[in-house]
This record gives C-alpha cells, sequence and structure tokens, in this order.
C-alpha cells in the first residue's frame, strides 16, 4: 500500500493540515464552528481543547469528511481539498478515533481492522493475511492487541488500539483522536501515550482531544483552544501552564479541589452480602463481595477496569441478576429487585455507559431528564402528564448544568458527547435518592463540569445521601471518597479509610494484585 | 443546588435560531410533502403515456373522482374513516417499536363480537350503538393483549404471533359466519342485519345528503385521533410507550416496567383498530358477509407509516389514501388503465413520502447558505 506521505509537499507550507475559516451551522440551527482557522504541523502531537459542546468534535468530523463545512476552506499538504466522505479523508491519509467506538463488535480484532479494505483470496476475506497484517501493525507500533479475539471481549482500552490500527491500516498519516483517554485507566493512558510517541517517531501526525489538561501538557507539542465555536489561540504547549490553559477554555480560574465538611456517618444504607454474579458466558466475575455504605459517606471503588466493578454496579441496580448474596437498602431487600423496585426504594444510578442505558437520543432533553419520575407529581396529575412542569424542571437543569442546549426541547442526540453526558448526571443528581451511585462521573466532560459535579457528590453526601463512587481516575476516587475499597478479580482485597497519609502508589499495589489485605482486616473495615 | 456553571455561551440567541429553524422546518416539511405528490404524479402521468395510454383522462379521473359525484365523495369519506381508525391503532403500538399487524384480526373480531349483540339483542336507542362499540373494542383489547403478553414474558416475536392470529381469527369468522349466524334456508352467506336501534345513521339518513354510506361513525375518528394523541402524548403510559420506542433499555433503567407496558401498548392498540370493524358493521354494511373488511386491516398499516405514527396526522394520511384508492377505481373504469399500474403509482407516492431525504437535503442546503452570512 503506497504511504501518502511518498506524496511531496506541494506549495512551501509548514502545515501537513490546514482548515481554513471553517464555519459549520447544523441543519437544526446551531452554530457549531464560526470562522475557525486550526492548522496542524507535520509530525506533531497537537492538542485540541475546549468546553464541552464548543465545536471540537464538529471541526474534526469536517477533517474527517462526516460533516461538511458550510464554509470554508481545507488544505492538506498545502493543496485545496474538498473532502466529502471519510473514503476520501482516508485517501488523503486522514483516519480518525471516533468520541463513540464504531466496531462490530462480534468480529475479531483482526477482521475489524481490515475491514472495508479487507486482503481477499479467491474473492473471499483471506483471515490468515488479515491476522498477519494486524500482528505486523501491531508490533511494528506497540499496539498491543490480539488478532483473533472477538471485540466484545476485550476490555476498552484494547478496542481503543484496534480503532487506530484500523486507521494506520488504510494509511493515515494525520490521525486524529477525539477524547481518546476519557474511557482508559490511568495505566492503559500510559501505554497510549507512548505508542502516540512511538507514532510520531515514525513520521505520523496526531490530533488528540482531551479534557484532562495533564495530558494535554505532558503528551502535545502544541495546543489549539476552542471556546464557544471559535479558536481562541494556538501556543505552544511548553509556554503555557494547565490554569492559563483551563482560564482560555473556560474563561476563569477552575478548582478542581474539593472542601469537604467532616464526615458525619449514619447508619449503613447499602449492605452488600457476599454477592456473586457469574455471566451468561460463564465467567465469575463478582466472588463473594461484602461491604456497606453508610448515610453521609462516599465510599469510593477503586480498581483497574474489568475487575467486576461494572458487575457490581448493574447487579445493585437491577439490570443484572445476582448468582448469590444479597443487597439490601436500609434493611429491606432489593437482591434482583427490577430497576424500577430499586429505584422506588430509593437508588440514583449514574451508569457507566451513558449511551446505552442513561438516554434515549431520539428523546428530547425535558424527556430524558423525567424518565425517572414521570409518573410523579408535579410531573404528572390527575392521570396527565404537566408540559410546563416537565418544561420547567428542563430549563431548570440546563441552567445549573450549563447544558449547552438552546431549550429543553431539542433531542439528546443533536448534544455534544459531553453535554449529553451532564443531561445524565443532572437527571440522576437531582433525584433526591438515599443511595447514589455514580459510575465514572466525571468522564467525558469538561473541568468546569467536573468541578460542579464533585460539589454536587459532596453536597449529597454532606445532605446524608450515601454515595458509591465507581472511578478509574485514582485522583477523583481520593479527593472524594470517605473510604476507599480496591476491587481485582472480582473481589475486594483492600479496604481504606482516606486519610492525607495514603497515596495513589499504594492502592496501587494492591490494584494490581502485589498486596492484598487479610480477610479479617477487610471484614473488619468494609 | 445552588452553585451554577457559568456558561460562555448565549442561549437567548441560540434559541432563537432554533426555534426559527423549526418553524420552517415546519414549512418544508409541507412544501417536501406537496412536491413529492407532484412529483409522483408526475411520473404516473409520464408512465401512461409511454404506454400509449391517454394520461389526461386517466388523470382527470385520478384527481377528480372522488369528488365529482356525492356517491363516490361518499365512498371516499367512509373508506377513510375505516383506514384512519386502523391506522390509528396500529400507531400506538409502532410506538413503543412493536411491529403489531394484527389489525386485520382485531377488526373482524371486533366486528363478530358486536355483531352478536347488535343482531340479536334488542336495546334502546344510543345504548344500541355503544354497547356494541364497547364490546368490540374489550374485543380488540384481549386480542391485542395476547401476542403482547407473548412477546413481552415469552419473547415470542410479535410479527409471526400477530400474524397467526389474524389467521386463525379469519377463519373462525367464516366459520362462525357459515354455520351459526347465516340463517337457515338463506342463499348467501350473511348474517341479519343489525337492530335499527344499532344502525350509525349515514348522513343521507340524517340530513337528506346522498353520501352512500358515509355515516356517524365518523365521530369515533375524531375522538379516536385525539383519544390517541393524549394517551400518547399527555399519559405516563404513553410516555413509557415513547420512551420504550425510543430505547428499550434505558426505559428499563429508568424504572419503566417495559414488559408491562409493551403488553398494554398492543391491547391499547388492538382497541383501537376494532372500532374499525364495528364501524363496518353498524354504519356500512349493516350486516356480516364472506370477505367483509378486505384489505383494510393492512392499508390501515400503510396509513400510520405515511403518517409517521402521529395521531394527528393519521386522519390526514387516510384521507389522503383513500382518496387514492377510490380515485384509483375511477382510473380504471375510465381511461382502460389495468389496476396494477393505478397501484404502482400509488406505491410510488406513498414511497417518496415515506422517504424523508428530501426535506434533509433541503435543510441542509439552508444551513449552508445561512451560514455564508
Ligand atoms: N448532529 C448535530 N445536530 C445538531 N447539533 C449538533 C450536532 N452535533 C453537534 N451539535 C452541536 O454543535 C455544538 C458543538 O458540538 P461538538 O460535538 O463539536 O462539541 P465538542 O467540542 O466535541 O464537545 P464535547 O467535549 O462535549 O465532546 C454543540 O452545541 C452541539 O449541540
Ligand atoms: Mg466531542
Amino acid at each position: 500500500m503506497p504511504s501518502p506521505l511518498l506524496v511531496p509537499m506541494s506549495q512551501n507550507t509548514p502545515y501537513i493540515v490546514e482548515m481554513r475559516d471553517i464555519s459549520k451551522v447544523y441543519p437544526n440551527g446551531v452554530r457549531a464552528n464560526d470562522h475557525v482557522t486550526f492548522a496542524v504541523r507535520p509530525r506533531e502531537i497537537h492538542a485540541l481543547v475546549g468546553e464541552n459542546g464548543a465545536g471540537k468534535s464538529t471541526l474534526m468530523k469536517i477533517l474527517y469528511g462526516m460533516e461538511r463545512p458550510s464554509s470554508g476552506q481545507i488544505f492538506v499538504r498545502g493543496k485545496p481539498v474538498s473532502i466529502h466522505s471519510p473514503h476520501e479523508a482516508i485517501a488523503l491519509g486522514i483516519g480518525m478515533v471516533h468520541q463513540n467506538f464504531m466496531l462490530v463488535p462480534s468480529f475479531t480484532i483482526a477482521e475489524n481492522v481490515v475491514l472495508g479494505a479487507e486482503p481477499v483470496r479467491r474473492r473471499l476475506l483471506d483471515y490468515k493475511a488479515a491476522v498477519a497484517i494486524t500482528r505486523q501493525l501491531s508490533a511494528q507500533y506497540g499496539l498491543e492487541v490480539d488478532p483473533e479475539a472477538p471485540v466484545e471481549a476485550v476490555p476498552v482500552g484494547m478496542r481503543q488500539r484496534v480503532e487506530i490500527l484500523k486507521a494506520l491500516y488504510r494509511g493515515a498519516d494525520v490521525l486524529i483522536l477525539d477524547e481518546p483517554t476519557a474511557v482508559l485507566t490511568p495505566q492503559e493512558t500510559h501505554e497510549l501515550f507512548t505508542a502516540i510517541r512511538q507514532l510520531v517517531q515514525s513520521g505520523k501526525t496526531v490530533i488528540f482531544i482531551s479534557h484532562k489538561l495533564r495530558e494535554v501538557k505532558e503528551i502535545s507539542d502544541r495546543v489549539s483552544v476552542m471556546r464557544n465555536a471559535r479558536l481562541v489561540d494556538t501556543v505552544d504547549t511548553a509556554a503555557v501552564t494547565e490554569e492559563q490553559l483551563a482560564r482560555m477554555m473556560v474563561g476563569r480560574e477552575v478548582f478542581l479541589h474539593v472542601d469537604k465538611a467532616p464526615l458525619r456517618r449514619g447508619e449503613p444504607v447499602l449492605q452488600v452480602r457476599s454477592l456473586e454474579y457469574v455471566t451468561e458466558a460463564g465467567v465469575e466475575t463478582l466472588k463473594g463481595v461484602s461491604f456497606n455504605v453508610h448515610e453521609g459517606e462516599i465510599l469510593g471503588v477503586a480498581g483497574v477496569e474489568g475487575n467486576g466493578q461494572t458487575e457490581l454496579v448493574e447487579v445493585i441496580a437491577g439490570l443484572r441478576p445476582a448468582t448469590a448474596g444479597q443487597v439490601l437498602l436500609c434493611g429491606q431487600d432489593i437482591t434482583n429487585a427490577s430497576p424500577r423496585q430499586v429505584r422506588q426504594a430509593g437508588v440514583a444510578h449514574i451508569p457507566e455507559d451513558r449511551l446505552t442505558n442513561g438516554a434515549a437520543l431520539s428523546m428530547s432533553i425535558a424527556e430524558n431528564l423525567i424518565v425517572d419520575r414521570y409518573e410523579r407529581p408535579p410531573f404528572t396529575r390527575g392521570g396527565l402528564l404537566q408540559p410546563t412542569a416537565i418544561k420547567e424542571n428542563a430549563e431548570w437543569l440546563i441552567e445549573q448544568f450549563a447544558i449547552r442546549a438552546p431549550d429543553g426541547d431539542v433531542p439528546v442526540g443533536s448534544l455534544s458527547g459531553g453535554n449529553m453526558q451532564k443531561v445524565v448526571l443532572a437527571r440522576e443528581l437531582s433525584a433526591q435518592p438515599k443511595l447514589l451511585i455514580a459510575a465514572q462521573p466525571t468522564r467525558g466532560v469538561d473541568i468546569g463540569a467536573s468541578e460542579f459535579i464533585y460539589e454536587q457528590l459532596v453536597r449529597a453526601r454532606d445532605n446524608g445521601v450515601a454515595v458509591l463512587l465507581v472511578s478509574a481516575d485514582l485522583s477523583e476516587v481520593l479527593s472524594l471518597a470517605d473510604r476507599i475499597l480496591v476491587m481485582k478479580d472480582g473481589q475486594i482485597t483492600a479496604v481504606f479509610d482516606n486519610t492525607p497519609s495514603l497515596t495513589e502508589e499504594e492502592i496501587g499495589y494492591y490494584m494490581l494484585g502485589v498486596k492484598r489485605m487479610s480477610a479479617e482486616a477487610i471484614a473488619a473495615r468494609a | 443546588m445552588e452553585s451554577t456553571i457559568p456558561l460562555s455561551f448565549d442561549r437567548i440567541a441560540a434559541r432563537k435560531a432554533v426555534q426559527a429553524e423549526r418553524r420552517r422546518s415546519m414549512l418544508i416539511d409541507l412544501g417536501v410533502t406537496l412536491a413529492t405528490i407532484i412529483a409522483a404524479l408526475l411520473m404516473g402521468f409520464i408512465v401512461i403515456a409511454l404506454l400509449g395510454k391517454d394520461p389526461f383522462l386517466a388523470y382527470e379521473a385520478l384527481l377528480t373522482g372522488p369528488i365529482t359525484r356525492l356517491g363516490r365523495t361518499g365512498r371516499w369519506l367512509e373508506l377513510a374513516t375505516n383506514l384512519i381508525l386502523v391506522g390509528l391503532g396500529v400507531s400506538i403500538a409502532f410506538r413503543a417499536r412493536q411491529f403489531s399487524l394484527g389489525g386485520q384480526g382485531q377488526m373482524v373480531a371486533g366486528a363478530i363480537v358486536a355483531a352478536l349483540i347488535a343482531i340479536y339483542v334488542p336495546l334502546p336507542p344510543l345504548l344500541g350503538v355503544l354497547i356494541p362499540i364497547a364490546a368490540a373494542m374489550v374485543t380488540g383489547f384481549l386480542l391485542g393483549l395476547l401476542p403482547g403478553v407473548m412477546k413481552a414474558y415469552l419473547r415470542a416475536n410479535e410479527i409471526v404471533s400477530t400474524l397467526m392470529l389474524n389467521a386463525i381469527v379469519l377463519r373462525l369468522y367464516d366459520y362462525v359466519l357459515t354455520f351459526h349466524l347465516k340463517p337457515e334456508g338463506s342463499a348467501t352467506t350473511r348474517s341479519l342485519p343489525v337492530q335499527p336501534t344499532a344502525q350509525l345513521p349515514t348522513f343521507y339518513e340524517l340530513f337528506g345528503v346522498d353520501l352512500g354510506r358515509f355515516n356517524l361513525g365518523v365521530i369515533l375518528v375524531v375522538l379516536g385521533a385525539i383519544g390517541v394523541w393524549l394517551l400518547l402524548e399527555r399519559t405516563p403510559f404513553g410516555f413509557a410507550i415513547r420512551a420504550i420506542g425510543a430505547n428499550e433499555q434505558f426505559a428499563r433503567y429508568g424504572g419503566i416496567d417495559t414488559r408491562r407496558v409493551i403488553m398494554l401498548a398492543f391491547a391499547a392498540g388492538g382497541a383501537v383498530s376494532a372500532l374499525a370493524g364495528v364501524h363496518l358493521l353498524l354504519g356500512v354494511h349493516r350486516r356480516l358477509f364472506l370477505d367483509f373488511v378486505g384489505n383494510i386491516g393492512w392499508d390501515g398499516i400503510t396509513v400510520a407509516l405515511l403518517a409517521r405514527n402521529n395521531p394527528l396526522l393519521v386522519p390526514l394520511s387516510g384521507l389522503f389514501y383513500a382518496y387514492l384508492l377510490v380515485g384509483g377505481d375511477r382510473v380504471e373504469q375510465q381511461a382502460q388503465v389495468g389496476s396494477e399500474l393505478v397501484q404502482v403509482i400509488q406505491a410510488v407516492i406513498i414511497l417518496l413520502i415515506t422517504a424523508q431525504v428530501l426535506g434533509d437535503w433541503i435543510r441542509a442546503r439552508r444551513a449552508r447558505t445561512q451560514a455564508e452570512g
């Protein structure tokens, strides 16, 4: 496959990609890009940052041919181009990995990598060649995958590497990564960064979108900041601090440290007893988990993703049946109750996978915001829905959570990735539950919103709510939780009181299975 | 909650832009629908001309057929009433994304049960009409409940189960009619007429305007459209139906008892579809005979799809579709164009309207020109 890199740069341009004066108005009237000029040098790592809904994904979708700009010009290697489809973008050597993955879950990794440009032998997919290609690319760029495993069976980190390999296989020279780290654990992020550096070494250019400024500082050469559909500035990363970047993005200081009132721990609200869960495929993912969450405390669950946290949350929430064990809420047995009964017992749940479970993309924001409470006053009175109450609730929450939407009537599907998340957060945080389960609550939202969500979680705790916080972000767990529980291979391997002396390293040993507390110590503290 | 995140975003301006766009979008939709109808008619025109028939004659028949003679107007309105009632029923299940094809069976079953009362039980005026209607609705409800339960609790595919039920009900209808309702010694296979108090009076009987068999059953259309709209848009049950239709996993996670709602959506749809059967019985034919419902159960599905399952648009699409059917009959008679060709033209029109492409395309163009300013 000839690499487009061999195509000589025409003219004397320092840029491999240049987008000039790009504007985009979506068909519903939303202006997502407003005269944006954005330029990327060859072999650089160029970060693109900005608040939720600032227009980052839109700009990149235009470059990748998925959206057509309303006006403006694009130059690739100095030549004016118009990109009508991803196919044409790929032909120009531009590849993109999306915020929400687009793989075929039942296909193997090798099949996914070659999909769309399959090696063929006698008109059939040459599967052996596909595996060989995947192995070779994987070794060449240090992106480790298991070519013959089906995508649905591998962790998100690997799925992402598959997406990158897929783009590389098609000859991408410029690789757009839209929030690649949002779903990754710190370890996976680290591995991804190593791979990105290797890609640049071998002549590739990377555009990297992230809300985590620490990552932006760590990995990028230059950074462009978008705000309110405009490109505010492009600067050398070395020349700015995280604080300065944050100010450029949101126009004010942002503090991600949390003020908590002293712990006032009350009665246990959630009691989990010897919980076991075996998947339909027969995999044991929870092996006898027991713990309590009390009124007025935040219990943080740390762990490398895929060690049973997802299943734990979904079993408690009634979305999966427990194989054995008990779940009590304020003394009431809710083991294997339906999600409806669990909610009625007083549980709110911010799901980890917000787009599958948390939202209906074709329904309006206002409707999404009441799915757990539409039958109750003030939303239903005398057997009829009350449009005014529904509308007011939406306006209030849109305002509170700064959801970037013109009003409550627009479908959730037309929001930016982070704003979809905020709709789910707004609903669950306003549910006034006894137990609040928050799985990866700040994933995909910008720093301003993260700050607000932290405040809300702490406020719920101070008001006596029991909060179960599951997060792959250790610094998040450390700054919010009163107690921290570590999960490894479906078991609890440690429980800590969150004292100032507790460090990420210490927790890390337990997460990786290097250390493990005795069963008695765990039982005494959980 | 006190603190709010400050937002660098002019919501008022964005709201204005989107609301203006929404208004325009409605106009565009309307314009597009009209344009598609014209385009489809034009295509049919050319086809007829190419086949060597007189397209002007054919089109005159198609476009004016239903309104040039009062009798045909009556036929049009009466047919529309049936299609709309079935369409309304079907749209309820469709909104929950359940492809219930049971309209035909529900109509027939409703008609038999209503007939047993309307033919054999003498009732005072008004009650004579209301009780058969209620009986038909209950029957339709139960007949809808069955595939609903099978889908919700046994995960039986609703397309298969409703089709099977249709077949069973139609056979049963033939049987009951032939061996029980047909009077001894009658030469034709038909029942006795319904009691005079059970008749829905036609407009001729009421006002002397000869609109054929068009009758007071049209009240059911008005009540049905408003009722179904209220049910879907203004009740918690309707909210649950729409949430399930939008994303079933989300509905379940949100605390909706999805199985119960799915089951009841089938049943509610059945109750409404059965109204078409009772209208045929009490207003149009006033007795039962073989092949009493014709194709109405199926055409009603087309009507629901044309209206995109919006109960307020179902009456419009029902009127439109019935117009095409009645006009089509005229074309066959007048212009010697075969019924196949008429059906092809009808199909082209329906296809073009169902495809949303044109409207989306226009909106995208408009957005582009706007941004340049
Ligand atoms: N398909 C669409 N239809 C209408 N509006 C859209 C569509 N996609 C995005 N928008 C709007 O365009 C704006 C910019 O969205 P975009 O997805 O580019 O933001 P983003 O910077 O990627 O945000 P995030 O950090 O939340 O992913 C938002 O206001 C969003 O609501
Ligand atoms: Mg985005």
